[in-house]
């Protein structure tokens, strides 16, 4: 079980730190884990997430410029402690409005308050967003407004949540709400390689359905889909039922308030992908012509947007020339060069070209780069998967159901 | 040290928190709001706690606040409460005395009439932590655990765990463990359930050792009505909970088939949860289940393929890196079933270097004739990657593939077209690969010599990559024209060369391109021998003396000796054995999964505290050897054919005695992989003593060698150790309590180490020789314990303490050192590990 969980910043300055236990952890373990690190590179992100200490077992997870460092001396299943390190910086995410320094100094009460509920004595208890609003106030400005008027300076409500008594844990009993609607989003993002020859190695789909409810009483929703076999790997919200999927694939749930992850998916094995990205290098004597040419290969029927084209240049290049004849080209100083295209004008197609100095005494090039592209296609969900209805018992009124698609790119690659 | 604290960023004052007079300034502002019960007191009061606490985060001691604080914590409003119940937490630990004037405002608030307030103050009280305030415990616990809140319950039952922490006799006295047993079992709460589970599986594991009434109530934790009890509840818990749960469901041993099946059908639905730690834990219920059942296990392993693999997919690099770990394990136990796969363990270029590391272990092991193409394809563009060590492993990778499979054609001219690369690390990786492949697939030799004679040995700096290129000059010195004369330049440039591990080769090839082409080589021959019996390094000087002697003696057995007919290497051997393996499996959804490890390898008592060291020693039989300084080994080039002899009869069931090391030469290089007794069989079926061609060149050859000797002396190590140390029992026991640990590291230890150690005593005689003294030990095999120490030769009495646990099953030691001069336990502990090394060899 978690001894103590330490927050550091990306420099290595301890911000805050939970005992759990009574075995109290030494601060100075901060001190060898940036050690460690400062070993290893320097780089908080490639660091290994779990590590042993000559004195402890460390978990580390780093978001947003904020490493999360949970300590223990006893065997558990690393995924317990993973996973609540991931789920610590969701909901402070949640909580705070995003994640920096700043924001954990500025509320770092509300940080110990969040995790004095979220674990106690090293076992986690409680981490659905939902519950832990109603035990601990958000921060926000209705909350302060509403202080200054009223004059109760608390950001704890003084009731205990229903739902810890409840025995659907995610929702509160008895829930009285001023909106009716319910929003369902489909989110999808295609992971996709292609080989040095352009052929297409893997395109897969990793989807989410996101449910957006706020809905009055304790409906039950039941949503299905009009082409449910494409969907592979699923994995269900804790409200979903699975015997009515299992037999009929219909998700059928009673959902939390507010935003949740109701189902994600994975759909494989798909032939083709909505644009082109064709890199060509050619080595020439201490030179290397580099020309990128970004087209649409099936056009999705809606606009691509947000195209970006990203790549390492490698570190034998001593120094580089590269212009577009659309969109903006930057050289940042690790060598990263990123293009970003935005839409492909109907007139021509985006190319960059350039040229390539190598260091002196390379004759041509031996290390290829990765393009890594992005994109974003509002209003399809490119897996093909629709929604063929949702419907809603127990309402007292028909809600507002409202529903949207996205496809953006997730790793999707283009080898040279 | 911990880094500097940086101020807080919006402190209402503008001073720094620089020290005493800012606390000094918190005090006497706290002492003025203290009574005040004016309209906007709360206010200043929460700003005030805010600085506080701030500076408790950075790490100021405020503790000399503490009766301010206490004073001031009459207050109705939560966020100050919470505040300094934080506060009190924080530094009831170190004022015990002080801690007694928070109690009763705590007991107070456990009475409040919101749950919320009852709970947190319960919560703050058990976590106080002193142990003279535990009386005031037991009372608000008790009342706790029937409260009418499910929210007081639930702190409440992980109360008593905090209160058996800090008295486990008070705990027990009052019976809460059968309180809590009940509450399991009847409260309509989820989370109460699951806490007081957790908590009486602590108490009774803990408890279980001392008392035989604990341990008959941990089985009946794991019996059928409990277990059955809280899985149909299981959808009411929250998924930590349910984690819980199934590593109990883990441990339960079911009665019968129909129990198995029941359990799996219940929890199938758990393979599909959000939390990659409920999915994780239900598919080690699943493993465990169904261990004894081939025919479902192998069922099990389909099923449980899809959801590990969404796992890996979804989530971030630092969940896929766990789940990968355990994907790891069941790829390696059963390849096959993830053969069809493969397109998931492909890297992407985002992935961490850790993740990518293991994708790549898993390609290796799942490639088999359906899918190898792909694979080596898809591992062959990698090895143009950015990743430079990710480009190595790659190429190794494509090896290990072509080393598994029969039909190789393919992956041999792939492996040629990274010659032809032309960059430094692809050629250094190939040319070992293709001289493992050549020990495995000597019909290869001819396609694979062209390539590797085109190779320019200056383009080479990597030493296992030019040992590996010097290996295939000596073997195939006959098919490469060259040979001799690259053999002669490298030889020319010996002093440049840094790498003993090259220079041994460098020896072995000259001697055997020397049987094969006498009058090319002699002259390198000799000018190698002559080199190698200069040289400083020990190894190198050995093995030059051994040859020349040797050569000496008879140069037909010397031919024997060095150049025997070699059968291909059939199986190199794992680097992990299947008993280990099979040890992680068991400890599924564990560290040690991720480790590589089974837990006794590295959760060894790590986690005690000093005090409890005492009674470790207790166990260990004190000084058995009075402290001596027993005869070094004296070498000098007379006696070292002879001592080496010696050496060999000592070593004991040792396979690869110093005896053949004359042909074991390329195996020195890579002897962990390589399995030897299929040569030594080999080697030993040859009788027949036919005089080989070349004689009378021979000797003449040596007699251009006579003459030459030169004594050789390691280089002094630069800390000595006193040989006469002393230190008493009582003074080590102080000193180990005292000090932190410095170094704490594994180091292997030789296999004919481990054939000597069949009682601690031969270790501690060895070390003893080393200047090493043992003041205890204990233990039997596979498991010794040592307790060893060392005092610094010159200087002030500096002692270095060592703790060293060997175990023989694993070859492997585990060695901790605490030093009084901590920047010399460095180089101290190369010498405990060269010392340790040689055990047994020498």
């Amino acid at each position: 079980m978690l001894q103590c969980i330490f927050f550091l910043s990306d420099s290595g300055e301890v911000m805050l730190e939970k005992q759990m236990t009574g075995h109290r952890v030494d601060r100075s373990i901060c001190a060898w884990f940036w050690d460690y690190v400062l070993s290893q590179g320097g780089d908080p992100s490639k660091i290994l997430p779990v590590i042993a200490s000559p004195t402890h077992y460390l978990f580390q997870l780093f978001r947003d410029g904020i490493i999360f460092l949970a300590c223990t001396q006893v065997e558990m299943p690393p995924l317990m402690g993973i996973e609540f390190l991931c789920r610590v910086a969701d909901v402070l995410t949640d909580y705070l409005g995003g994640l920096n320094e700043d924001l954990i100094k500025d509320n770092f009460i509300i940080v110990y308050e969040l995790l004095d509920e979220m674990m106690d004595n090293g076992f986690p208890l409680t981490t659905e967003p939902n519950i832990l609003r109603e035990m601990i106030t958000l921060p926000n400005i209705v909350s302060k407004m509403l202080s200054v008027v009223t004059g109760k300076n608390s950001n704890v409500s003084t009731r205990l949540p229903d739902a810890t008594a409840s025995c659907i844990p995610w929702r509160k009993t008895n829930m009285k709400l001023a909106s009716n609607e319910v929003y369902v989003n489909l989110v999808e993002e295609m992971d996709a390689v292609f080989s040095r020859d352009g052929a297409l190695v893997k395109c897969e789909i990793y989807g989410e359905v996101q449910v957006d409810s706020h809905l009055p009483g304790l409906p039950d929703l039941t949503l299905s889909f009009s082409n449910p076999s494409i969907l592979n790997d699923m994995r269900f919200h804790p409200c979903v039922r699975f015997r009515p999927w299992e037999s009929d694939q219909i998700l059928s749930f009673v959902p939390p308030d507010g935003e949740f992850k109701l189902m994600t998916y994975r759909v494989k094995k798909l032939k083709s992908t909505p644009i082109y990205v064709k890199p060509q290098l050619t080595s020439d004597t201490g030179n290397c012509h580099i020309n990128v040419l970004v087209g649409v290969r099936n056009d999705p029927g809606k606009t691509i947007d947000s195209i970006t084209v990203q790549f390492q240049l490698p570190f034998c290049v001593a120094s580089a020339n590269l212009t577009s004849n659309h969109g903006t080209v930057n050289i940042l100083a690790d060598k990263t060069c990123s293009w970003s295209i935005g839409q492909i004008p109907k007139d021509k197609s985006p190319s960059l070209s350039g040229n390539l100095v190598l260091e002196t005494g390379l004759d041509r090039l031996h290390v290829f780069p990765v393009f890594q592209v992005g994109f974003k296609i509002m209003g399809v969900a490119l897996s093909g998967l629709q929604i063929h209805k949702l419907d809603i018992k127990n309402a007292p009124s028909q809600p507002y159901k409202g529903f949207r698609a996205l496809t953006q790119a997730g790793e999707y690659e283009v080898r040279s | 040290m911990a880094p500097p604290p940086a101020p807080p960023q919006k402190s209402p004052s503008p001073s720094q928190p620089s020290g005493k007079s800012e606390v000094s300034d918190l005090k006497l502002q706290l002492r003025q709001l203290a009574g005040s019960r004016a309209p906007g007191a709360d206010d200043s009061k929460r700003d005030l706690f805010k600085r506080v606490i701030s500076y408790m985060t950075v790490g100021i001691d405020v503790s000399a606040a503490f009766s301010e604080m206490v004073m001031c914590s009459a207050t109705s409003d939560i966020v100050l409460k919470k505040m300094c119940y934080l506060y009190v937490g924080n530094y009831a630990r170190c004022h015990p005395d002080l801690a007694l004037l928070t109690i009763n405002f705590l007991q107070k608030d456990c009475h409040d009439e919101d749950p919320m307030i009852r709970g947190l103050a319960l919560r703050s009280l058990c976590s106080l932590r002193v142990p003279n305030l535990v009386e005031y415990l037991v009372a608000p616990l008790g009342a706790g655990l029937k409260d009418g809140s499910s929210y007081v319950r639930m702190v409440a039952a992980v109360g008593v765990l905090k209160l058996y922490h800090i008295s486990a006799a008070t705990c027990l006295d009052s019976d809460f463990p059968a309180v809590l047993k009940s509450l399991m079992l009847t409260d309509p709460d989820a989370q109460v359930v699951a806490n007081c589970l957790f908590v009486l599986q602590e108490i009774w594991n803990l408890e279980a050792n001392k008392s035989e009434e604990a341990s008959r109530e941990r089985e009946t934790l794991l019996s059928k009505k409990i277990v059955y009890y809280i899985l149909n509840r299981i959808k009411e818990f929250n998924e930590w909970a349910q984690c819980l749960v199934l590593e109990l469901v883990a441990k339960y041993i079911p009665s019968d088939t129909d129990d198995i099946f029941d359990i799996m059908n219940l929890l199938e639905d758990r393979l599909q949860h959000a939390n990659g730690a409920v999915v994780l834990a239900t598919i080690k219920v699943f493993l465990h289940l169904t261990m004894s059942m081939t025919d479902v296990h192998q069922q099990v392993y389909e099923r449980i393929k899809a959801p590990l693999l969404t796992l890996v997919g979804s989530g971030s690099s630092e969940q896929s890196y766990a789940v990968l770990s355990h994907l790891h394990l069941l790829v390696m136990r059963a390849p096959m079933l993830f053969s069809s796969d493969y397109k998931h363990f492909y890297c992407q270029f985002s992935d961490p270097s850790y993740v990518k590391k293991l994708k790549l272990e898993m390609l290796t092991a799942i490639a088999n004739e359906s899918n190898t193409y792909e694979i080596v394809t898809e591992l062959c563009e990698y090895a143009g990657n950015v990743d430079v060590p990710i480009a190595r492993e790659s190429i190794r990778a494509v090896g290990k593939i072509a080393l598994q499979q029969y039909d190789v054609n393919a992956i041999v001219d792939r492996l040629l077209q990274f010659l032809e690369m032309e960059k430094d690390y692809v050629t250094a990786e190939t040319l070992v690969l293709v001289k493992d492949l050549l020990r495995k697939y000597p019909q290869w030799s001819h396609d694979c010599i062209a390539v590797v004679g085109n190779i320019s040995s200056k383009n080479v700096q990597e030493p296992k990559a030019k040992a590996a290129l010097i290996w295939m000059l000596g073997e195939y010195s006959q098919d490469m024209p060259d040979a001799p004369y690259i053999l002669e330049s490298l030889i020319e440039n010996w002093d440049e060369e840094n790498a003993a591990e090259v220079r041994l080769h460098l020896l072995t090839a000259a001697m055997k391109c020397f049987f094969k082409r006498p009058p090319e080589t002699q002259k390198a021959l000799g000018a190698a021998l002559a080199a190698g019996l200069a040289d400083s390094h020990q190894d190198v000087h050995d093995r030059a003396l051994f040859y020349y002697r040797l050569l000496q003696y008879d140069v037909s057995v010397a031919e024997r000796v060095v150049n025997p007919p070699k059968q291909a290497v059939s199986v190199f051997a794992d680097t992990q054995s299947s008993e280990i393996k099979d040890r992680i499996f068991d400890e599924f959804n564990s560290l040690s999964v991720v480790y590589q490890k089974p837990s006794y390898m590295f959760t060894d008592k790590e986690h005690r505290e000093p005090f409890e060291f005492s009674e470790e020693i207790g166990n260990l039989s004190l000084g058995q050897e009075p402290v001596g300084n027993s005869p070094r080994y004296d070498e000098s080039d007379k006696d070292l054919l002879l001592s080496t002899s010696e050496r060999e009869e000592n070593g004991g069931p040792s396979t690869n005695g110093p005896a053949a090391s004359g042909y074991s030469a390329p195996t020195d290089y890579n002897s962990s992989l390589v399995s030897l007794s299929s040569q030594t069989q080999s080697e030993t079926a040859i009788s027949d003593p036919g005089m080989p061609k070349y004689t009378s060149q021979m000797t003449l050859a040596i007699d251009d060698l006579l003459g030459l000797s030169v004594s050789a002396a390691p280089a002094p190590p630069s800390l000595k150790l006193n040989p006469k140390a002393a230190l008493d029992p009582g003074t080590f026991q102080r000193k180990w309590g005292q000090l932190a640990v410095s170094i704490s590291q594994d180091c292997s230890v030789s296999p004919q180490g481990i054939a000597a150690l069949t009682t601690p005593q031969a270790l501690i005689r060895h070390m003893q020789a080393n200047s090493i003294q043992c003041i205890a030990s204990g233990g039997q095999s596979p498991n010794f314990k040592f307790f060893f120490f060392a005092q610094k030769l010159d200087g002030p009495p500096l002692f270095f303490l060592v703790e060293c646990i060997v175990n023989t099953s694993s070859a492997k030691a585990q060695v901790k050192i605490k030093a009084d001069d901590a920047t010399a336990s460095e180089a101290f502990f190369g010498l405990f590990q060269s010392a340790l090394s040689k055990f047994g060899v020498l």
